[in-house]
């Protein structure tokens, strides 16, 4: 109830936001109501039209992708198309977020924007602990202000617990995990104060450094062996300082560098107690977990982070997780939420925050509430043709993931269903049969290392002349067999084709044209080559 | 890579743009634009075709180890200043082979420009724009290949060997978007297709089906990306022979130096005569914040090398009054050296060349201060550089493209062309 | 007289100032002189009996008195890489980045006088823009200049015996010198990419060490480095140390891949190399910026590797061998002269302490007296600290 008020309260304070406030909010409305209500009234304010609801397909495999991160399989979709329950979209969204699927999806996406592609720092590609770890945070649907406290608290080692594992990245490199931390978990970006004052924005050099400071003692300890794999514990010395010496093209032979101080971005400094004067510095031994310190900067920053007081984070993760399922950040890009970038729906995005903490960061009731708008079930026909609609007037396209390629890939093909009947024990890589290097290299990394974008072209190279045609199975219990050997008409089989790779019955137009091509030559290569056609198409490419 | 200032870690607001969808989504394909409408100029332009070779330097070479020396002063550094074959003008030693050339160059000494580090800086000297939130500039090399470009062209129009720069196409849209080749300048992997090429025509037109049935009730940029982009990679097949070079290396690595971006340089002016417009060729790691010296001297000799070997070829075979070749970085480097050896950032006072396509050879533009701490005479701004740049390839700057419903020049809103660099 | 060099507590005996440029090379002298070189081609003598001189007012780095130089050996035009004195002390030889080395007789008369900034300014001076003050200084010219390079000469070093000179250029040239005579003995180039980075002689001046490495021309065109001894009488190699350390190490390689098998032990170069006094082993100190540099201690004979001994934030600048072997000396760029035990690889003592914020300063490069009352080392904020040890 509460909760409601705060609404109230921040719309009526907001004069100019005509149409933000024209029904009367219920005790009864959620927060899919708010979006919408806000949502809307931005149209009507900008004059837009907005695309019209996704039909039933168009929302399975948009929610399936979402939620899941695969596309449904033949049997799903039918099922669901068949459906006559009015409330099946919104059970469809309970039973996915309860699905293991879920879990490993979302453990996915954190686990790529907590390390990248490519993570700095010995052994961080070997992080299956903490994958795990992660996973099971969602698993469990553990409030995020917990899981990524615990990411930055860094408590056990990276084997046995897991979340050490993010600043083993940034070993002896605290300029760079204050960089990381800012931007993923506060939603802002330090890294040109790190060399010099920004013009535009209100954080200065002495600013990031201040934040540096927190994390300028940790060390990556050894503490053991797990097989082959060596455990990482996350030390933190008792003293030691970070020191400034002014932009780094002033630094002139002979300068001493200030030590500075913690203190949180634009915030407090923190008071530190002294040390013992009989302190001596702590040297950390190899194979004993790291003693704690007297007084922890970094247990410090924890609870600033993840606590009330600081501005950014409730925010940060509201427009974050936001993103994710509507494209677009309403502060867009969602990392960089300066004051100089404003948002788009600035109200909207104060409620969503609020509802977010108020919610004890919840992230399960979160989505939930994002997924069973109209907003997010907007079509994706029609509209101005942007990827990402500034007013969320359409839905966004948004290119499947290398993990959501290979696993919808292997879903549609069939190559699953027929691994399983095989009752062999399939090879473990999640790109099978597909070679992972490949599959990461075209798809997994749109940019190289420098913020480069590697190529369109390059993909469709890989499309057309890679081994893209191994996952096309045509081993029982593979849609290729299923075509070849089903007894159905002919116009049937182009429905369960379309039904298995793109989650729809085909056309008129389709069944004429592909009932043709396949009757042209021998079926085997006819169907297989359609089939490549649609798993190559932009149709199957995007979740749209 | 640097360790102070890695390139991957300044990202741009561009960049950002990325970061945030790579994070979201796993991977995001292009950065696809909104649509352009700008007809009437481009088949004027075309009927005299123009190229431009843009030779970059990444991470941003020192103008005071290349072509504006300070000797004597404590800024001057550790190299020397030698004679060229236009008297009075001096260069660095390192560059022996292009004093002989100074002739045929006309090399800017007061650049001034806008972005200090590296992911503006590579922004604004790849499209005359500082990044924006809203506007989605083109580099340069987009602009060329679309007013010097060939439609349908079984080579992609704008080609970037081992080089810098994500701003691509821009709002131009996907047409223009740039393929980007390795540091060999090969092929990528998989560029070559393994079936009958009558398998592949009939497959290929059932794709073609497929992809008009989704974008019919779709204006979807994305799709339409991803069909172009499959289009390309189709009509690679017929173009494969413009990058086997190989053997002519062979005869032509004294020229160029034996080097990687020689062997680049090479590249650039095969795909000249194969008649694209425009081929960009990176050099990397030009960002000295420690050891200036030592990287200078590593990196500006086979570069210079490679230069005069490409300006030498280029002329021989009546390339040069038709292809401008274009020498920057993102930004220069400051005058005083850090304790580190190094020299960081600086754009208050660099340096540029251009030559060729009517640039008028031998000329010296514009002056840096005693310690090359400022300009003294004649600034040029990144606008004034890309205005000068177009015009020198017959394309007005003025010229107006549409970023949505914003009319937006091809270079920026009052920038002037350096006419007395121009023939 | 032997001394332990290791359990010394050396204290920190003079900062000698030289402002300007940054000094780059230091080298011990006859009769408690000292001469140090820096990057515009200067080379200052002093006397460590001379008076002390009162510190610069105000400043924070200067805790140890300075003195007024005694000679100024002017000649050179471009920076001094590195200075080498004979076994007497009575002769110093210089490499310069003007393609030269020149021999100076420390016994010959001064031939005129200069004026010098050697005093830091002081801070307030500084603010209110009073000109640097200068100190008149004897000045003295070159014995003889040996020409012979035709690139930067960034490697120098002397023979124990004193009769062999060799010297490196960053052409790739090596030569050997008849120290005496200043004739060339032999000559040889290394990989015709390469610069000389650092070469070292064994007492009898019969076998040379070579380290060559360059900048690389672009991230994937990444020429290889060497390190290799030679027979230095006839110029023919003698041992790969880099083959010996990775079988699968390709000079003519110059691919990115390549240059993984040998980069991680050359990092940004062998800077400086240095025999034990019984000619059994070589220490290699690796140059760094990236990392820590460290310096590789290989067996003579076979070329293997023994162990790496001590550690600088930022790589390494200079290494020399204390007299009795069982010690080395090192600089490097994290502002510190470090003494190593040999024999396990344990720092035995740090003099300096990192200076700066996130890059520390240089010592460039560091000496010991023959006697070890004295170590010194080559500081960029222009000065040569002097520590004094108890020996006698």
């Amino acid at each position: 109830m509460k909760r409601y008020e705060t609404i109230l309260r921040v719309c009526a304070t907001t004069a100019i936001f005509v149409g933000s406030f024209n029904a009367e909010a219920t005790a009864a409305e959620g927060l899919r109501d708010v979006i919408d209500r806000e949502v809307e009234a931005a149209w009507q304010r900008e004059k837009i039209t907005p695309s019209p609801p996704a039909d039933d397909a168009e929302f399975l495999r948009r929610v399936y992708l979402d939620l899941a991160g695969a596309v449904p399989d033949y049997d799903e979709t039918v099922a669901f198309l068949a459906d006559k329950d009015p409330a099946k979209r919104a059970k469809l969204i309970d039973r996915l977020l309860d699905d293991p699927r879920y879990a490993q999806h979302q453990a996915d996406v954190w686990d790529l924007l907590l390390f990248t592609r490519s993570p700095p720092g010995y052994d961080t590609d070997k992080r299956e602990h903490f994958q795990t770890w992660l996973r099971k945070q969602f698993a469990e649907n553990v409030p995020y202000d917990q899981w990524a406290g615990a990411i930055l608290r860094a408590d056990g080692n990276t084997v046995d617990d897991g979340p050490p594992m993010f600043y083993v990245q940034y070993k002896s490199k605290p300029e760079d995990a204050t960089e990381a931390i800012t931007q993923i978990f506060l939603g802002v970006q330090l890294q040109c104060a790190r060399c010099h004052d920004h013009p535009y924005e209100p954080w200065k050099q002495v600013d990031f450094y201040g934040m540096a400071a927190f994390v300028s003692r940790l060390d990556v300890v050894t503490v053991g062996k797990a097989g082959q794999m060596n455990k990482y514990a996350i030390g933190e010395r008792p003293s030691g300082d970070i020191l400034f010496t002014g932009p780094a093209k002033d630094q002139q032979p002979g300068m001493k560098g200030e030590p500075i101080g913690p203190k949180f971005l634009l915030g407090d400094a923190v008071k530190e107690p002294p040390l013992p004067k009989d302190f001596k510095e702590v040297k950390f031994t190899p194979n004993q977990p790291p003693p704690a310190p007297p007084f922890s900067r970094k247990n410090e920053l924890v609870t600033w982070v993840t606590g009330d007081s600081n501005p950014y984070f409730a925010r940060a993760a509201a427009n974050r997780v936001w993103a994710q399922y509507l494209g677009r950040g309403i502060v867009h890009p969602i990392d960089n939420m300066s004051p100089s970038n404003k948002p788009t729906h600035p109200e909207l995005l104060d409620v969503l925050a609020r509802e977010l903490a108020g919610h004890d960061y919840d992230l399960k009731w979160y989505i939930r509430e994002l997924v069973n708008s109209r907003t997010y079930q907007r079509s994706s026909r029609g509209g101005s043709g942007a990827e990402l609609p500034q007013w969320f007037e359409s839905a966004r396209t948004r290119p499947l993931s290398a993990e959501e390629l290979a696993e919808s890939w292997r879903t549609v093909t069939g190559y699953a269903a027929a691994e399983k009947l095989s009752g062999k024990k399939p090879e473990t890589s999640r790109f099978r049969p597909l070679e992972g290097g490949y599959v990461l290299r075209f798809f997994g990394k749109p940019y190289n290392g420098v913020g480069d974008f590697q190529g369109g072209l390059h993909e469709h190279l890989y499309l057309n002349n890679g081994p893209l045609g191994t996952v096309i199975s045509s081993a029982k219990g593979s849609l290729q067999d299923a075509l070849l050997t089903g007894s159905e008409s002919s116009d049937a089989k182009v429905d369960r084709l379309y039904l298995s790779l793109l989650n729809r019955p085909a056309t008129e137009s389709e069944r004429e044209k592909i009932a043709a091509y396949v009757a042209g030559g021998k079926p085997d290569e006819r169907w297989r080559e359609a089939i490549w056609a649609i798993i190559t198409s932009s149709e199957f490419r995007f979740n749209h | 890579m640097h360790p102070q200032c890695p390139t991957h870690e300044h990202l741009s607001r561009r960049a950002m743009i990325k970061g945030t969808l790579a994070t979201a989504s796993g991977g995001l394909v292009m950065n696809w634009g909104g649509l352009t409408s700008a007809a009437g100029p481009v088949e004027e332009v075309k009927k005299r075709k123009k190229h431009c070779i843009l030779l970059w330097m990444n991470g941003g070479a020192s103008q005071f180890e290349t072509f504006d020396m300070k000797p004597g002063r404590s800024t001057g550094g550790l190299f020397r200043p030698i004679s060229t074959n236009v008297a009075g003008t001096q260069v660095c030693e390192l560059m022996p082979k292009m004093a002989q050339k100074m002739d045929r160059i006309a090399v800017i000494r007061s650049m001034r420009t806008s972005e200090i580090d590296h992911p503006g800086g590579i922004y604004l000297m790849h499209t005359g724009y500082r990044p924006s939130a809203t506007v989605r500039f083109p580099e340069v090399g987009a602009i060329v290949a679309k007013y010097h470009g060939t439609e349908q062209s079984d080579l992609p129009n704008f080609i970037k060997v081992s080089t810098q720069g994500d701003a691509g196409a821009g709002f131009l849209g996907p047409t223009y978007q740039p393929f980007g080749i390795g540091h060999r300048g090969d092929l990528p992997q998989f560029s070559t297709s393994q079936i009958k090429s009558d398998v592949e025509l009939r497959r290929h037109n059932l794709r073609s089906f497929v992809e008009s049935e989704f974008t019919r009730e779709r204006a979807n940029d994305p799709a339409r990306m991803h069909r172009e982009a499959y289009e390309s990679a189709r009509r690679l097949q017929g173009a494969q022979q413009a990058f086997k070079i190989d053997a002519e290396w062979e005869k032509h690595r004294e020229l160029y130096g034996d080097s990687a971006f020689g062997r680049r340089c090479m590249l650039a002016r095969r795909l000249v005569e194969s008649g694209v417009p425009f081929i960009e060729v990176g050099q990397s790691s030009y960002d000295s914040h420690a050891d200036n010296f030592s990287w200078h001297k590593g990196l500006v000799p086979p570069m210079e090398h490679a230069w005069a070997g490409l300006l030498t070829d280029l002329e021989q075979r009546g390339l040069l009054d038709d292809t401008l070749v274009v020498w920057t970085g993102e930004i220069g480097r400051t005058p005083r050296i850090n304790n580190r050896a190094g020299r960081d950032h600086y754009v208050r006072n660099w340096s540029t060349a251009l030559a060729g396509c009517g640039v008028k050879g031998g000329l010296v533009y514009g002056e840096s201060d005693a310690d090359g701490f400022d300009v003294k005479r004649d600034p040029v701004t990144e606008g004034d550089f890309f205005a000068t740049i177009y015009q020198a390839l017959g394309v007005d700057p003025t010229i107006e493209n549409m970023a949505g419903s914003r009319p937006v020049p091809l270079a920026p809103f009052g920038a002037k062309v350096v006419e007395s660099l121009l023939g | 007289m032997a001394v332990d060099l290791g359990k010394q507590k050396p204290k920190l005996h003079r900062q000698l100032a030289m402002a300007g440029p940054w000094p780059m090379a230091v080298a011990f002298l006859a009769d408690g002189k000292l001469a140090a070189g820096d990057q515009d081609g200067r080379i200052l003598i002093w006397d460590m009996a001379a008076a002390p001189s009162s510190p610069v007012a105000g400043s924070k780095s200067q805790s140890a008195p300075s003195s007024t130089p005694i000679r100024m050996l002017v000649g050179h035009t471009n920076g001094v890489s590195r200075l080498c004195a004979s076994p007497d002390g009575r002769r110093l030889y210089s490499a310069s980045l003007d393609h030269s080395i020149r021999v100076w007789n420390l016994d010959s008369a001064t031939t005129g006088e200069a004026e010098t900034i050697v005093e830091p300014q002081s801070e307030q001076d500084k603010k209110a823009k009073k000109p640097e003050p200068t100190v008149k200084v004897p000045t003295q010219e070159a014995e003889k200049v040996l020409a012979g390079h035709g690139d930067w000469v960034s490697a120098l070093a002397l023979s124990a015996d004193g009769k062999r000179l060799i010297s490196g250029d960053y052409g790739a040239r090596v030569i050997v010198w008849d120290a005496a005579t200043g004739a060339e003995v032999v000559r040889w180039s290394g990989l015709p990419w390469n610069w000389i980075f650092a070469v070292a002689l064994t007492s009898d001046g019969g076998t040379a060490l070579v380290s060559e490495s360059r900048y690389k021309r672009d991230d994937f065109d990444v020429p290889a480095a060497a390190v290799r001894l030679w027979d230095a009488t006839t110029g023919k190699e003698k041992l790969d140390l880099l083959k010996v350390q990775f079988p699968k190490y390709d000079p003519q390689a110059a691919s990115y891949e390549a240059s993984q098998t040998w980069r991680k032990y050359v990092s940004h170069g062998i800077i400086a190399a240095a025999f034990s006094p019984d000619d059994k082993t070589v220490a290699l100190a690796v140059a760094g910026e990236n990392d820590k540099g460290t310096a590789h201690l290989h067996d003579v004979a076979t070329g293997k590797l023994l162990r790496d001994l001590g550690s600088h934030q930022y790589g390494m600048t200079d290494v020399a061998f204390s007299a009795d072997g069982r010690y080395v000396l090192t600089t490097g760029r994290d502002t510190c002269l470090r003494v190593t035990n040999v024999a396990d690889g344990k720092e035995a003592l740090q003099l300096g302490a990192p200076r700066g914020g996130q890059f520390k300063d240089w010592f460039s490069a560091c000496a010991r007296s023959a006697d070890e009352r004295y170590l010194a080392a080559a500081d960029i904020a222009g000065w040569v600290q002097v520590w004094a040890t108890d020996a006698k």
